[in-house]
């Protein structure tokens, strides 16, 4: 019995990591978790510049989940290079490096200044849920076109793992599925958060500044399980689930929806050894079900 | 150091109206931290919400920690059902701790749910002889759990008028004032409701005193990852922060303690 994976030629230990912005770049954490026995960490979203993020509230908790609209605050590329990658050089562990940006541009010079730094990082994960300055300010992944062009162009800067984020908040998800793994894209991770909005009743005030934002947690795990299902009908590449996983169970539906590996987000921030400690579970219902690698139940959910 | 600890729940009391005092084994914690920090607790096993509860130490030593909460909302109902041996996992010590009292005649006004921090500064001044004034303010007598003892520099306000000084604590504090305004290197300190705070401020700022608030956010990690639990600084401030925060400063991370005058 193994929750060992290979996931595009790397070796997982455990299908299961820590996503973009819920474990920061992992030293915040490490005398709480031994992050080395995690299957992986998303670092935080990194951007060309230093981003001061948006004004509070930024976070707001609602039933199963939270909304947060942070606004990608970062340290940005350099700072990142120079204080952030020599820390993660020393873990022992898979790490993936989130990027998001505002133009093209940014996405292409952010990727480029971390490879030309170098770093043992597997991989980048493309956040393409901000907002597109040269499309209005419509999110990269909302756009065919977009991603496809995003994708190859970053795709011709890499050799590592190329992952495309995708967002919930599209007409289509399985068309920017597709638009990825054209751009040359090695996975997709889906889900982002999903656009939610909060209001108090006594000021009549948003309970985000931004006035809506990305609700995440257990709320929004059904969500990310259809949506994962839907992808996993119409491309070949693998896909990372993510989206309210707050325990075992949630991690096997998106499994067997057709993830191959699998973030937990939001349920960090009450437990960050959930990644660690879900592993046991894990491991029982293998042996329960006589499944020799956990690998075996991707996509593997009986349908009606 | 930040320690996650499933501390003993060893107290618990109701010291006035929906007011509770609980004590906990934590020897790591305890032996950590320090006046003005505070804990991030899952307030029970099956805690079903995804943000912790943050809560100021009112004490530590001894292996133990104490927390003075008022219920209001669902994670402090289930605190306040805690049993005695319960296990309550813990993690901190987080946040900065209150500091630059020494050399000062520090005025400490407390009110609210910020009791606890300012608590715990009063006890350590005791400990270390600093003379110093402590104000603390409610709305009725009920929620008073000290006694007011304005010979031993202990003032406290109802805003009814039921006990102590009649009205906000501000008022209070302007009563009290020729107690210690001919004093040198006055300092205030406080935590309260937003609006107690910006009074204090005001005060100080009337006094050219330095003024050191206590903030209290909603906040998920508490360890400055997940960035929720901003404040805005005056671009003019001095803080040392790292260029991306020095707008927008995480209070678990670069507080819970700030300088009044870097508050926008």
């Amino acid at each position: 019995m193994s929750l060992h994976i290979n996931f595009c030629g790397t070796s997982f230990s455990t299908p299961v990591l820590v996503a973009s912005g819920t474990f920061g770049y992992g030293h915040e954490v490490s005398n709480l978790v031994d992050v080395n026995k995690l299957g992986g960490i998303v670092t935080k979203s990194v951007t060309l510049n230093p981003r001061e993020g948006n004004p509070p509230p930024r976070i707001f908790e609602t039933p199963s989940g939270m909304l947060n609209s942070i606004g990608l605050a970062n340290v940005g590329v350099e700072a990142f290079c120079s204080v952030k990658i020599p820390f993660l050089d020393k873990l022992n562990t898979n790490v993936i490096i989130n990027i998001a940006g505002s133009t093209q541009d940014e996405y292409i010079k952010t990727l480029e200044r971390i490879e030309a730094n170098g770093g043992n990082h597997i991989g980048y994960e493309i956040n393409i849920s901000c907002p597109n300055v040269k499309e209005g300010g419509m999110a990269f992944g909302v756009h065919n076109h977009v991603t496809e062009s995003l994708t190859k162009e970053l795709r011709k800067r890499t050799n590592r793992l190329l992952i495309l984020k995708l967002s919930p908040n599209v007409t289509n998800i399985q068309d920017i599925a597709q638009s990825a793994e054209q751009g040359g894209a090695d996975a997709v991770s889906a889900i982002n958060t999903v656009v939610g909005m909060s209001i108090n009743i006594n000021t009549r005030k948003p309970n985000l500044h931004t006035n809506a934002g990305g609700l995440s947690g257990p709320a929004i795990h059904p969500i990310a399980v259809a949506n994962v299902f839907k992808i996993y009908q119409v491309v070949k590449i693998p896909i990372i689930g993510i989206g309210g996983v707050s325990n075992a169970n949630d991690i096997i539906e998106l499994m067997l929806a057709g993830a191959s590996l699998v973030q937990i987000g939001t349920s960090n921030f009450a437990n960050s050894n959930l990644g660690v400690e879900v592993c046991k579970d894990l491991t029982q219902y293998c042996q329960q079900k006589n499944i020799g690698n956990i690998s075996d139940i991707v996509g593997k959910v009986n349908t009606y | 150091m930040i320690f996650q600890e499933l501390a003993d729940v060893i107290k618990i009391q109701e010291i006035a109206s929906n007011t509770f005092e609980a004590t906990l084994l934590s020897p790591k914690i305890s032996d950590h931290s320090h006046p003005g920090q505070f804990i991030n607790i899952l307030p029970s096993k099956d805690w079903k919400k995804v943000m912790r509860r943050p809560m100021s130490i009112a004490s530590q030593g001894d292996d133990h920690i104490k927390i003075i909460f008022k219920v209001v909302g669902d994670g402090t109902m289930e605190m306040q059902q805690w049993n005695i041996g319960e296990k309550v996992d813990i993690i901190g010590p987080l946040g900065n701790k209150w500091n630059h009292y020494k050399n000062t005649f520090p005025v400490l006004v407390g009110g609210g749910v910020g009791i606890a921090p300012i608590l715990n500064l009063h006890n350590t001044l005791n400990d270390e002889d600093i003379d110093h004034i402590l104000l603390m303010g409610a709305r009725t007598k009920s929620e008073h759990f000290i006694e007011h003892n304005s010979s031993n520099n202990v003032y406290l306000s109802t805003d009814d008028g039921s006990y102590g000084i009649e009205g906000y604590a501000v008022k209070a504090l302007e009563l009290i004032e020729s107690q210690f305004h001919n004093k040198e290197h006055i300092t205030f300190y406080s935590c309260g409701p937003d609006l107690m705070m910006q009074s204090v401020k005001s005060f100080a700022e009337k006094l050219k005193s330095p003024c050191y608030l206590a903030l209290e956010t909603i906040m998920a990690c508490g360890i400055g990852i997940c960035q929720g639990c901003t404040v805005e600084l005056k671009e003019s401030s001095n803080n040392k922060l790292h260029s991306y925060r020095s707008k927008f400063a995480l209070v678990c991370k670069d507080g819970s303690i700030f300088n009044a005058e870097d508050l926008k």
